[in-house]
């Protein structure tokens, strides 16, 4: 079996063959090693020229990136440095010049710290057919229809509500163990609204809901985060995998996210 | 450039400092090539029409194999050739073989049953990479699954699934015995005596050694019906004689080329991407290369295998551990290859570099349904360590002792008797640890900071073999018909202080110029040292494959001292047996570490190895050492 690569002008072309035994590539970092491996579920690469995918644009305070945009290109751009930490956070240079932010939100566990950080941010999904979905709604269902994610729009986070924590166990970048993702906003220095989500702690980046209601309205110290850190793992599945086990994953989440909470007041 | 520190006052009268490269800082003589990216290894080989070889490889632990159908394979584009098992000339070999060590027990691609994940069954030429994954895929193996067994204790038991059909024990033979003995005095006697029992389990994952360059080979026939083979290996004649085995070919066809390792570490030795490339090139007559991918390198890749260790420990109040006892499982995965040595390696070391009168070990090389493990740096004698130095600091704490000093107090000196029956020499441990505590700040007593290897050694009852306590518990099958404990028995018969085994006569030279003159061992020898004058005494070693089993008293004859190669000649003073001059006994270390600590060890918290909590290995260690 070889290979074929079909290309297309625009998007919404290539979306229209996609399914069966063709595959849409963006980056590449995750695809080509199943090229390389032989793998027998697909024989065609769709990929587009589309510039909407290199796109990033402002209206008012929402931010649209198009799928195709890299982790370098995200590190360099201004006004995307809430999301630099991120992205610098993705493998090392040669992965970051490759891969992109569309591929990050299909990306399997330990993968998908991008996503993790979007989820926190309460992203939207625009898909090359024109629909419209939240990130939340999207990872929540696995048989999602495969279209292709045409760009991504996000809002600005006030200065300093945005926190983003990944734990690896190979420094400066090895995959993730567990991310931590918060966007926390403060009224009169109690907590007002809170997203808090975890990467590694499930099969899909996944919000800590319990964690977020315990955290509304209280005070940001040692005493005042006790339920909320207590809460934080309520309707995780960590996996026991090569890196941790499901047990130390579950130990240690509430020590991350304590550490992330208690550094910014 | 190094930041290694040469503690050459410590030995200074030890040896001469004259020599040119060792205990100098050097550079690697390949590393230029590595960091310009100029040297080529067994892949930068370009040849023409270079086809490509590919395994079918089981997705089940344990399987029989009922039926393969390679028909929808054979007619893919790009396929040359499917190799079966029935390709291989001579399809049963084992690594050691090649030195005479155990018996044939792995087939290079297996025909009847599978005993791991990944092991190969037949295999795929074509002239691309993709074709021959391609091809891969669509070989249709009718696997019969069968129980498996990836436990070393549950696989001894008696109704355990045979894993390996040679040793259908799941034991390696080792003499008489399904595992290695060893016995050194009367260890049950001695834990009655002992104030204290202190005893731990000890377990360690298999480690894959993870080169950068995955196991490979690259064959291409030559003129004269040579076959030229560009190989990774680490060991390029045992991967020439073990091709040459398995294919049945004289050595003088096979043109080994190789010396280019990408990282080894012990896991390029096994000698199975040669023999597989050769088998293509000799099948189509054209180049093949057969080549792991990361996943089969990580997959089947033979690492360091999995141990576990129990000791126990007889101790007195004052710190001395009088009796030692180990139970070990070496998890040798389902075929052969290294295992089986490294525990004799292991059992070498035993106690550890401590002074023990008491010694008992049984150690067992299992087969259980896993990738074959095989060498990794420090041979044998890694997983061992890491056991017996965990528990020192565990029968630190159970006697409330400094680790450092328990070790100190323990340490063996030169002139020693180990427990395998050799003379220790040239021990230092003391001194390691001095520097050590010196480096990190951790205080001695006095009596600790001025210690030597050097004196208090080789004393009357420190050189001497004690009495030993022997038992003929373990014989080979015995343990498939009824449970038998593990750990070392309690002895049956005694053999007589002073005497070794009946196994320990050295074996005769086989050249006169094969003896080892002192003068070129890198010592420096006085020229009138007693030594020289031993030359006609027997060489060293030659004793390693034999089984260190004490047999009952009546069959020993000679005493040891006239037969062991390691006692010193008799007209040998009994100071001078080691190759340097020992310093008077009033003469003080070297370097002691200063500062006397004036007040006893306490420990903060009680020690606490290993936890019991759900969802956690047993044997992870719940916080940092310090
Ligand atoms: C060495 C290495 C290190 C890595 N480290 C990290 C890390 O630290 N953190 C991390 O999160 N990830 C990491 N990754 C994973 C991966 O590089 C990233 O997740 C990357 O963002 C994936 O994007 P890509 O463009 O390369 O995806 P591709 O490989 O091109 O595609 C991956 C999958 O997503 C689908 N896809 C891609 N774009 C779209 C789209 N716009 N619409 C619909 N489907 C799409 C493809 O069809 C494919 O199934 C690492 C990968 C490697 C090889």
């Amino acid at each position: 079996m070889s290979i074929e690569v079909k290309s297309f002008d625009t998007l919404r072309q290539a979306s229209e063959v996609l399914g069966g035994s063709a595959q849409y590539i963006a980056g590449g970092t995750l695809l080509m090693r199943k090229v390389n491996y032989g793998d027998q579920s697909f024989n065609q690469l769709v990929q587009s020229t589309d510039p909407a995918l290199k796109q990033i644009q402002s209206q008012g305070d929402e931010i649209l990136i198009g799928a195709g945009v890299t982790m370098s290109e995200i590190m360099q751009h201004p006004q995307l440095q809430f999301l630099g930490e991120v992205a610098r956070s993705v493998g090392g240079p040669a992965i970051r010049n490759m891969a992109t932010i569309g591929g990050n939100l299909f990306a399997p566990r330990p993968y998908g710290d991008m996503a993790t950080a979007l989820l926190a941010l309460d992203a939207n999904l625009h898909w090359a057919s024109g629909q419209q979905q939240s990130l939340e709604q999207f990872l929540e269902r696995s048989d999602a229809a495969r279209d292709i994610v045409h760009s991504i729009s996000v809002r600005q986070p006030p200065t300093g509500a945005f926190q983003y924590l990944k734990v690896s166990r190979v420094k400066p970048k090895g995959v993730s163990l567990l991310t931590v993702a918060v966007l926390l906003n403060r009224e009169n220095g109690r907590t007002g609204n809170v997203r808090i989500a975890f990467g590694g702690m499930a099969p899909e980046p996944r919000r800590a809901m319990a964690a977020e209601q315990a955290l509304q309205g209280a005070s940001l110290d040692e005493s005042g985060i006790q339920r909320c850190l207590a809460a934080c793992t309520e309707g995780m599945a960590p996996a026991d995998d090569s890196l941790a086990s499901s047990w130390y994953r579950n130990e240690v989440a509430p020590v991350y996210l304590k550490r992330l909470l208690l550094q910014r007041s | 450039m190094s930041r290694v520190e040469f503690r050459k006052d410590l030995f200074a009268d030890e040896r001469s400092d004259d020599l040119n490269e060792v205990g100098k800082p050097t550079i690697r003589q390949d590393i230029i090539g590595h960091v310009r990216g100029t040297t080529r290894f067994y892949d930068d080989h370009l040849f023409d029409g270079l086809l490509h070889m590919r395994c079918v490889r089981s997705p089940h632990h344990h399987a029989r194999i009922r039926n393969i159908n390679v028909s929808g394979a054979e007619s893919m584009p790009g396929v040359r050739r499917i190799v079966m098992p029935s390709d291989v000339p001579n399809n049963l070999n084992t690594l050691l073989s090649l030195i005479g060590f155990g018996r044939d027990d792995e087939p290079l691609l297996s025909s009847a049953k599978v005993a791991y994940k990944g092991e190969p069954v037949c295999a795929v030429i074509a002239d691309t990479e993709r074709q021959a994954r391609d091809a891969v895929a669509a070989i249709k193996v009718d696997w019969e699954v069968l129980p498996h067994v990836l436990d070393v204790e549950q696989a001894i038991q008696p109704d355990a699934p045979v894993v390996n059909e040679t040793y259908p024990n799941n034991l390696f033979d080792y003499g008489r015995f399904d595992h290695q003995k060893l016995r050194f005095g009367d260890v049950h006697s001695a834990m009655q005596r002992a104030d204290k029992i202190v005893e731990g389990q000890y377990q360690m994952s298999p480690i894959e050694q993870a080169p950068m360059e995955t196991c490979g080979a690259i064959a291409a026939p030559e003129t004269n019906e040579r076959i030229v083979c560009h190989t990774a290996t680490q060991a390029l004649f045992f991967s020439l004689g073990t091709t040459a085995k398995l294919l049945d070919v004289p050595s003088s066809r096979l043109h080994f080329i190789g010396g280019t390792v990408g990282g080894g570490f012990g896991g390029k030795v096994d000698s199975i991407t040669e023999p597989m490339a050769v088998l293509g090139a000799l099948l189509t007559g054209k180049p093949v290369k057969f080549h792991w991918d990361r996943e089969e390198e990580m997959q089947v890749g033979a690492p360091r295998g999995a141990e576990r260790w129990v000791i126990r420990d007889g101790v007195m109040n004052d710190g001395s551990i009088i009796a030692r006892e180990f139970t070990g499982y070496f998890d040798c995965g389902a075929y052969t290859r290294l295992s089986s040595y490294a525990i004799q390696k292991g059992v070498g070391h035993l106690p550890g570099p401590y002074t023990i009168p008491n010694v008992a070990a049984n150690v067992y090389c299992v087969y259980t349904n896993r990738t074959p493990a095989t060498a990794m740096r420090g041979f044998g004698i890694t997983g061992v360590d890491f056991a017996i130095e965990s528990h020192m600091d565990k029968v630190a704490e159970a006697v409330g002792m400094n680790p450092i000093e328990l070790r100190i107090h323990n340490a063996y000196r030169d002139g020693d008797m180990k427990a395998h029956r050799r003379v220790a020499k040239n021990t230092a441990l003391i001194e390691c640890c001095q520097v050590a505590a010196q480096k990190s700040n951790w205080q001695l007593g006095p009596q600790y900071a001025s210690a030597s290897s050097l004196r208090d050694g080789g004393s009357t009852e420190r050189a001497a073999i004690p009495e030993t306590a022997v038992d003929m518990v373990g014989k080979i099958g015995e343990r498939r018909s009824s449970s038998i404990a593990a750990s070392p028995a309690q002895g049956t018969e005694r053999v007589p202080a002073g005497q070794a085994s009946e196994l320990l006569s050295p074996l005769p030279l086989q050249h006169a110029d094969m003896q080892i003159e002192p003068s070129r061992v890198g010592h420096t020898v006085k020229a009138t040292a007693p030594l020289a004058n031993a030359a006609g005494a027997p060489p060293p070693a030659a004793t390693a494959h034999r089984e260190t089993t004490q047999p009952p008293a009546t069959q020993v004859s000679t005493p040891v001292s006239q037969q062991s190669p390691v006692s010193p000649p008799e007209s040998l003073p009994a100071s001078s047996t080691g190759s340097y001059q020992q310093p008077p006994r009033d003469q003080p270390a070297a370097s002691p570490p200063e500062a006397p600590a004036v007040k006893p060890y306490e420990p903060q918290e009680r020690f606490n190895k290993g936890m019991n909590r759900p969802g956690a290995a047993r044997h992870l260690i719940n916080r940092r050492r310090r």
